[in-house]
């Protein structure tokens, strides 16, 4: 297994390496293997993992929740990567475009490097870092576009984001602090330790580290009210980065928070850590709920479904019950699925229609008659409806929720989530099933 | 009123040093040249290695003198010399000397904005007395101060509208916790300290090449224009 | 064999060496600024002669200004006169009429002498001295609290605030100079007196910038032994802030400990040496800096406030 671990580290950086300097089709073949690689390599991983916690050298480990989230980010690798082929194909005629692309796809390979990179490690300040090199890359990323709005959301993304990390990084350095009061001061802030003596961690660091561990990698997140980043980000940005961001990086920054909450329930009690979550995630969920009835651009809508998303996410684990726990993993994975697949849909739809605005696009399904039926179903799954998987997961979090009490809280998680699933149908509706207007532009041909 | 007792000679010269940390990050507010923000910043970054350097001597931990002399080298030599080099050409009148004027890019007057800072800076101060966490290596006026440089370095953030104060502001702001970071957790091993510095020269370089793109297209550092993406 | 001299003596030593070398200091202090400048600069005990000279002219008063006038600058110089006998000028252990009043007496006493002044210079009527009087009372409503914050960090860090105490608690320990309240608290009274006494940032000493003054606008109107009261007593304001900040703060040494008249002589010449040093230290200042613009002298009193209450923050959580 150590070998998979290294090579889930090396193949994206090499491909990186190998894109910035080989001509256009071969980085785009390179990035296409390296993602189907690295997917098939989490695979593998899937087995070992799921039965017992696998450390290698010290500073590498993989147990059952990071296996989870390298699912999430290695599946949606791969298919991102597939999908960048036809994606840049459209701009080949353009100049520049060779220097462009291999500049595309050595950031895009090192950005799923580093999401890759964040669930293997077992210092809680090398998964810092690690999230914070995934924030300046995908700057880079967003800022790759050569638009106004696009240089406005790069510099609002970078700053807000890594503002949000410098307070997670006051929070890793509290959390040192309470470990070493009982693991010594030559403490690396390794999980595994740190979980096994919990019960001795003094409260108060633990409390701080936890509150500004929610705060900070909770702005990365898209919690609300640190979210104020991401639609313009999510919007603005290619979009196979878009996918990306939002199907894999907000997972990834929950992925520190639930570290974080793990060693906070075991020293503190669940008591604080969950009502500190449940208030985040039941003020994402609503504003994302109230902002999506009113949506102009679709990669807008979908970046606020994605808030929305996230504070199930968050509502979920302030639950507590373990079937909530089992319906926030499937909900990591589902969701990342379904995202990407909507983001990569209303690619589709920007690139036929030429332009983002909801009020200019209709008649989808007629003139797009794979992509569309394909991002109608992928905004049903988003809307949680069965078979899909978030469906699935939904339920569990809300069994779960009634489960352990939460009445309250469940009641307005389903009632929210149908107010989004209002915001998200009727715009789809808007799109794909209302018949073209004659006054409209005509859009490009050549998609399908 | 009781009186207050004195602290040793250690104890002041490293709060003395703490408070200077804090003074050059309310003197950000004030400077209308990019130049001389990089120059505080520099300067900033250097009272930090000179504390490490003295508890290093004080408290007998050899490898911080390791440390502050790598975060010097990094942070007061090698991202300055990046922020020029990354910077060149966006002044108005650019060439040579192209460092460009942000004067008066501030939300609020800089009197109010001092005030402001103060009330911030007060809060920091008085909830990190309200905390029990007490250092191994420096007294407990060391970490409100570090914490209120957080805090301030935020108001900075805020309040400055141009871009090359908002990056400052945000390598400030990772001076106040490497500044935490010293008080509270002096024997973080060297490697992860080492990684944490080599992240911050990544950040340095984006950032910079961010404020060209940004640079590139409004023509000057200001971010008032940044306001088209809504709703 | 020691000549110790009563103690009455020596509370008249105080207010009479202040009242005497008050217009020595800002002769030397102008002529070290000369020297800096090239030129070679008037002769340090000019500000005696020009005194002397004020006295033998002829005094003249607006029509329509009323006693008022005439006595501001006589009650301004018996607050002057008065603030000597509260602060350590000559000595180390407190002297009875010392009790009268505590730092925060010795500043009211300073600023009621500074309100009769601007009462003066409005009832003139000229439009420079009601200009200096306004903006004198209004900069000092935003200077009055760095000095009430400076006298909190005396009340936290000695438990009184009688200036003698905070004197010896400086002279105790190195640990009480290296704290950071007190180098803040110092730093926080220098500005202030920066602006007390009109030197650069805050105005031009000399000269007649009529658009920039503050302080030096007020005695515009009073001529003859009138005006030369005002200007003994803005010097002796002068030398009694920089007294309170070297004796107090930042230079504690050299105060008679006993009552002989060797310690006492002595102490005059520290007292006179140190004065003298400050004073080439605010002419160093004066040539180094440009006046501030009108509008940013706020700027000015907000970092000096910001010092002082930092200076309070830090003793807060004890040690600081």
């Amino acid at each position: 297994m150590l070998v998979v671990i290294v090579a889930l580290l090396v193949v994206p950086a090499a491909a990186a390496l190998i894109c910035l300097r080989a001509p256009a089709a071969a980085a785009q073949a390179v990035t296409a293997a390296s993602g189907v690689a690295c997917f098939g390599l989490v695979l593998a991983l899937v087995p070992a993992a799921s039965r017992r916690d696998l450390n290698y050298l010290s500073y590498l480990r993989v147990d059952a929740i990071s296996v989870v989230f390298l699912l999430a980010t290695g599946f949606l690798y791969a298919c991102v990567a597939v999908y960048c082929v036809g994606y840049l194909a459209r701009a080949r005629s353009d100049p520049g475009f060779s220097a462009h692309s291999r500049r595309f796809y050595a950031g895009l390979n090192l950005f799923a490097w580093a999401m890759l990179a964040a669930p293997m490690m077992s210092s809680l300040a090398l998964l810092w870092v690690a999230v914070e090199v995934t924030t300046v890359i995908s700057a880079l990323l967003i800022a790759i576009e050569d638009t106004d709005g696009a240089a406005e959301a790069a510099w609002k993304y970078v700053l807000i984001a890594s503002a949000g990390l410098g307070l997670a990084l006051l929070a890793t350095v509290f959390a040192y602090y309470a470990g070493a009061q009982v693991l010594g001061q030559s403490y690396n802030l390794d999980f595994g330790p740190l979980l096994q003596v919990s019960g001795q961690l003094p409260h108060t660091p633990v409390r701080l580290a936890f509150g500004l561990a929610v705060l900070g990698f909770g702005t990365k997140m898209g919690l609300v009210p640190v979210h104020t980043w991401l639609p313009d980000a999510h919007s603005e940005a290619p979009t196979p980065v878009s996918a990306l961001l939002s199907g894999s990086l907000l997972a990834v920054s929950f992925y520190a928070i639930l570290r974080y909450y793990q060693v906070a329930t075991a020293a503190l009690g669940p008591r604080f850590p969950r009502d500190v979550l449940l208030v985040f995630g039941v003020a994402s969920l609503l504003l994302a709920a109230l902002y999506l009835l009113e949506q102009r651009d679709v990669k807008r809508m979908l970046a606020y479904s994605s808030i929305e998303h996230m504070g199930i996410l968050a509502i979920g684990v302030s639950f507590g019950a373990p079937i909530a726990l089992a319906g926030v993993l499937l909900h990591v994975l589902a969701h990342a699925a379904a995202k990407g697949n909507a983001f990569m849909g209303a690619g589709v739809i920007v690139t036929k229609f030429a332009t983002k605005r909801i009020s200019q696009v209709s008649g989808g399904l007629d003139l797009l008659p794979w992509s569309g039926p394909l991002f109608l179903l992928s905004v049903l799954a988003l809307g949680a409806m069965p078979p899909f998987g978030i469906f699935r997961s939904e339920f569990e979090i809300v069994a779960g929720g009634l489960a352990s009490g939460g009445n309250i809280a469940s009641a307005i998680l389903i009632v929210l989530v149908t107010l989004a699933f209002l915001g998200l149908v009727a715009t789809t509706n808007r799109m794909l099933l209302m018949p073209r207007a004659a006054q409209v532009p005509e859009p490009k041909e050549s998609v399908q | 009123m009781a009186a207050v007792a004195a602290p040793s000679v250690f104890s002041g010269g490293a709060n003395v040093v703490a408070v200077g940390v804090l003074l050059a990050e309310f003197g950000m507010f004030r400077q209308a040249l990019l130049r001389d923000q990089v120059r505080l910043y520099a300067a900033q970054s250097a009272l930090i290695s000179v504390l490490a350097v003295i508890v290093a001597a004080a408290r007998h931990l050899p490898e911080l003198y390791v440390l502050a002399g790598l975060s010097a080298a990094l942070k007061v030599v090698i991202v300055p010399i990046l922020l020029r080099r990354l910077l060149r050409g966006t002044g108005r009148d650019s060439g040579e000397h192209g460092w460009t004027d942000i004067a008066g890019s501030g939300a609020l007057s800089l009197a109010s904005t001092v005030l402001l800072a103060i009330a911030v800076a007060a809060f920091g101060f008085f909830s990190v007395g309200a905390l029990a966490i007490r250092s191994p290596v420096l007294p407990v006026t060391a970490l409100a101060i570090s914490v209120s440089v957080a805090l301030v370095a935020f108001v900075l953030m805020i309040i400055r509208r141009d871009v090359a104060s908002q990056a400052i502001g945000f390598f400030s702001l990772e001076n106040a916790i490497s500044l935490t970071a010293l008080v509270v957790a002096a024997g973080l091993p060297f490697i992860l300290e080492v990684a944490f510095l080599f992240d911050l020269l990544v950040v340095v370089v984006v950032f910079g090449l961010l404020i060209r793109v940004h640079h590139g297209r409004a023509e000057s550092l200001s971010t008032a224009d940044l306001t088209s993406l809504r709703g | 064999m020691s000549l110790v001299l009563p103690i009455p003596i020596i509370q008249f030593l105080q207010a009479a060496t202040i009242m005497g070398a008050a217009p020595g200091i800002s002769g030397v202090i102008a002529r070290v600024e000369a020297r800096l400048q090239g030129r070679a600069g008037p002769r340090v005990l000019q500000p005696y002669y020009d005194l002397a000279k004020l006295f033998r002219k002829e005094a003249l008063a607006p029509q329509g200004a009323s006693w008022v006038f005439l006595a501001a600058p006589l009650a301004a110089m018996t607050c002057y006169l008065t603030v000597p006998l509260l602060i350590p000028v000559l000595t180390t252990f407190g002297l009875p009429l010392g009790y009268m009043g505590d730092i925060l007496g010795g500043g009211f006493i300073l600023s009621l002498a500074s309100f009769v002044v601007a009462m003066a210079a409005l009832e003139t009527g000229s439009p420079y001295a009601q200009m200096g009087a306004s903006r004198a009372k209004t900069f000092g409503a935003i200077t009055e609290p760095v000095v009430l914050f400076v006298v909190f960090v005396v009340a936290l860090i000695t438990g009184t605030d009688l200036p003698y105490a905070l004197a010896a608690t400086v002279r105790s320990s190195a640990g009480q100079i290296v704290r950071p309240a007190h180098l803040l608290a110092a730093a926080a009274l220098f500005m202030v007196i920066l602006y007390e006494t009109g030197r650069i940032p805050v105005e031009t000493h000399t000269g007649t910038n009529e658009f920039g003054m503050i302080e030096e606008a007020r005695p515009f109107e009073h001529s003859g032994p009138y005006f030369a009261l005002l200007k003994w007593g803005s010097a002796m304001k002068q030398l009694i802030l920089y007294t309170i900040l070297l004796n107090v703060f930042v230079a504690p040494w050299g105060l008679a400990a006993t009552a002989s008249a060797v310690a006492v002589a002595l102490a005059i010449v520290a007292l006179l040496a140190k004065a003298t040093g400050l004073g080439i230290v605010v002419a160093v200042i004066d040539n180094s800096f440009a006046k501030l613009r009108l509008f940013k002298i706020t700027e000015f009193a907000a970092a000096a406030f910001l010092l002082a209450v930092l200076g309070v923050f830090t003793l807060y959580l004890g040690g600081g």
